[in-house]
């Protein structure tokens, strides 16, 4: 699984969730939050929607430790490479 | 108990319906007027369940749905919807897009009422059944990976709050429960908000109740539903009043009204389909699913006495008649109780016998039913009447509509744990 697929599917969920996300370029750099005005539940959901489509698993409790979703895509390329 | 004045009706403004024998009131329209049953085989239930058929709505496509109503909802409305909408379970999707109707057939889009004058009852429970049921399946291969939303969206109250968010509604909301005579309750509930002047508009939604196989297996187990001898032949599963009924067939759908004070509505020109004159209900004090005769009788005289009329002012009945043995039988024993002689003399009918059994929303989508035979003058027929029981001796309408010109009806719900209702519903006055 390349860092690439986790990010096109993080994408994907992403603009399907948070209606601020539609049709707008979409960068690891950038913050869930900040950056698409989603809330927590919907950052929840873009989450979960992806971890189930990946079937990969994150600790709920690292998911605060992600501040953009560069750092999201690092939690799945951890998790890809310890499945 | 009996010696109350009529109090105030609630003018009834707006109709709305989202079930199998309609995704609208004029697709309904022409399905009662026609016969046409909505009942066929489940597309996907465990096969192990015994009772194959019932009005399965789980092929609902929303956008398809908006796409038959467009134009009539407010942009803003519209878009709300979409967005709330998107990942919500059906039975949320089948409620909100009902009360959407009747919104909009009541003139309501665009802010025209002051939001926290506008209350909304549901009646309903147990609504998101196939959607635990589902989350249940997956928990059970990994926790992790359940609906993110399943802590807010298993609510029954989700119904009513998203409901309530597409619409913008701001006064008084609350969910009524009462088995199959939910949809009844919620019309008295809303009825008394508009009484006591705590809203002026009240928005009562039947909601629809997601069926899964559990729930199907258990009632079939009780001997409640019909699994013997239609599983093949679905439209013809559901035969209220005939010698070979054998249970109720479950059906998934919405209905809503909006309930309105009569000044208020004459004050901003709304039209009127109907009047609701009067509700009550009764408790057999049992948790018992046999009906019990006595208490159904007093909820048909409550509702009479409430609605300020006499049996003998009754001139149509549409009847809880849910395709069981003894239901069927007690409730007209009930009926010849309570409207003496009139009994005999009046159309009886049963719109389940084309829809089925929605539970929950039953009694609002039979108001429904109710209030466009009053309209357009006639009473659609009992479907599959094939062989009367020669023990129930009505004007049951089989087969065939027929043209009847309406004043007052009656309509009846009945729920298990001895739960009777009854409300009155008149034409509208000029």
């Amino acid at each position: 699984m390349t860092r690439d697929h986790i990010f096109t599917v993080l994408k994907s969920n992403l603009e399907k969730v948070v209606d601020g996300a539609r049709g707008k370029e979409v960068s690891e750099a950038q913050s869930l939050l900040k950056d698409f005005g989603a809330d927590s539940l919907e950052v929840v959901e873009v989450v979960s929607r992806t971890m189930k489509e990946l079937k990969l698993k994150i600790p709920r409790t690292a998911l605060s430790e992600a501040n953009d979703i560069g750092q999201l895509v690092d939690l799945f390329v951890r998790a890809a490479e310890a499945a | 108990m009996l010696s109350n004045p009529p109090r105030t009706c609630a003018a009834v403004t707006g109709l709305g319906v989202t079930c199998p024998i309609g995704e609208s009131t004029a697709e309904y329209l022409r399905s009662l007027t026609s016969g046409r049953s909505g009942i066929r085989r489940w597309l996907d239930v465990d096969e192990r369940v015994l009772s194959r058929v019932g009005g399965d709505m789980s092929d609902f496509d929303l956008d398809a749905h908006f796409g038959r109503h467009e134009g009539r909802y407010a942009e803003a409305c519209l878009k709300r919807a979409r967005r709330s909408l998107r990942a919500t379970p059906l039975a949320a999707k089948l409620t909100a897009s009902a009360a959407m109707q009747a919104f909009a057939d009541a003139g309501l889009m665009g802010d025209v009422v002051d939001p926290h004058r506008i209350g909304h009852v549901l009646g309903g429970h147990n609504l998101q059944l196939r959607y635990q049921h589902d989350n249940f399946e997956t928990f059970r291969e990994e926790p992790d990976f359940i609906d993110p939303l399943f802590g807010l969206m298993a609510l029954d109250t989700d119904v009513l709050s998203v409901t309530s968010e597409v619409l913008g509604i701001k006064g008084t909301t609350m969910t009524v429960g009462a088995a199959c005579a939910s949809g009844n309750l919620a019309l008295l509930a809303g009825l008394d908000l508009v009484r006591s002047g705590r809203a002026d508009v009240v928005l009562v939604t039947g909601a629809a109740m997601d069926l899964d196989a559990v729930w199907l297996q258990g009632w079939t187990i009780m001997e409640a539903l019909a699994y013997r001898s239609f599983n093949d032949e679905p439209t013809r599963a559901s035969r209220p009043f005939d010698r070979r009924r054998e249970g109720f067939v479950p059906s998934v759908g919405a209905g809503a009204v909006v309930l309105e004070s009569p000044a208020h509505a004459h004050a901003r020109g709304a039209t009127a389909h109907a009047e609701l004159l009067g509700a009550y209900a009764t408790s057999a004090a049992s948790r018992s699913t046999r009906p019990d005769l006595d208490t159904q009788v007093l909820a048909m005289r409550g509702a009479l006495n409430d609605a300020g009329v006499t049996a003998d002012q009754i001139d149509y009945v549409n009847a809880h008649a849910t395709s069981t043995l003894l239901g069927d039988a007690i409730e007209v024993a009930a009926l010849k109780a309570a409207l003496e002689r009139r009994a005999f003399r009046i159309p009886v009918n049963s719109t389940k016998s084309m829809l089925g059994h929605c539970l929950t929303s039953a009694s609002v989508l039979e108001l429904v039913a109710t209030i466009l035979q009053i309209e357009h003058r006639f009473v659609h027929p009992t479907i599959n009447l094939e062989e009367p029981d020669p023990e129930l001796d009505l004007d049951f309408v089989p087969g065939k509509a027929r043209p009847h010109s309406i004043q007052l009806a009656m309509s009846n719900a009945f729920g298990f744990g001895g739960l009777n209702s009854s409300v009155i519903v008149g034409r509208a006055r000029d």
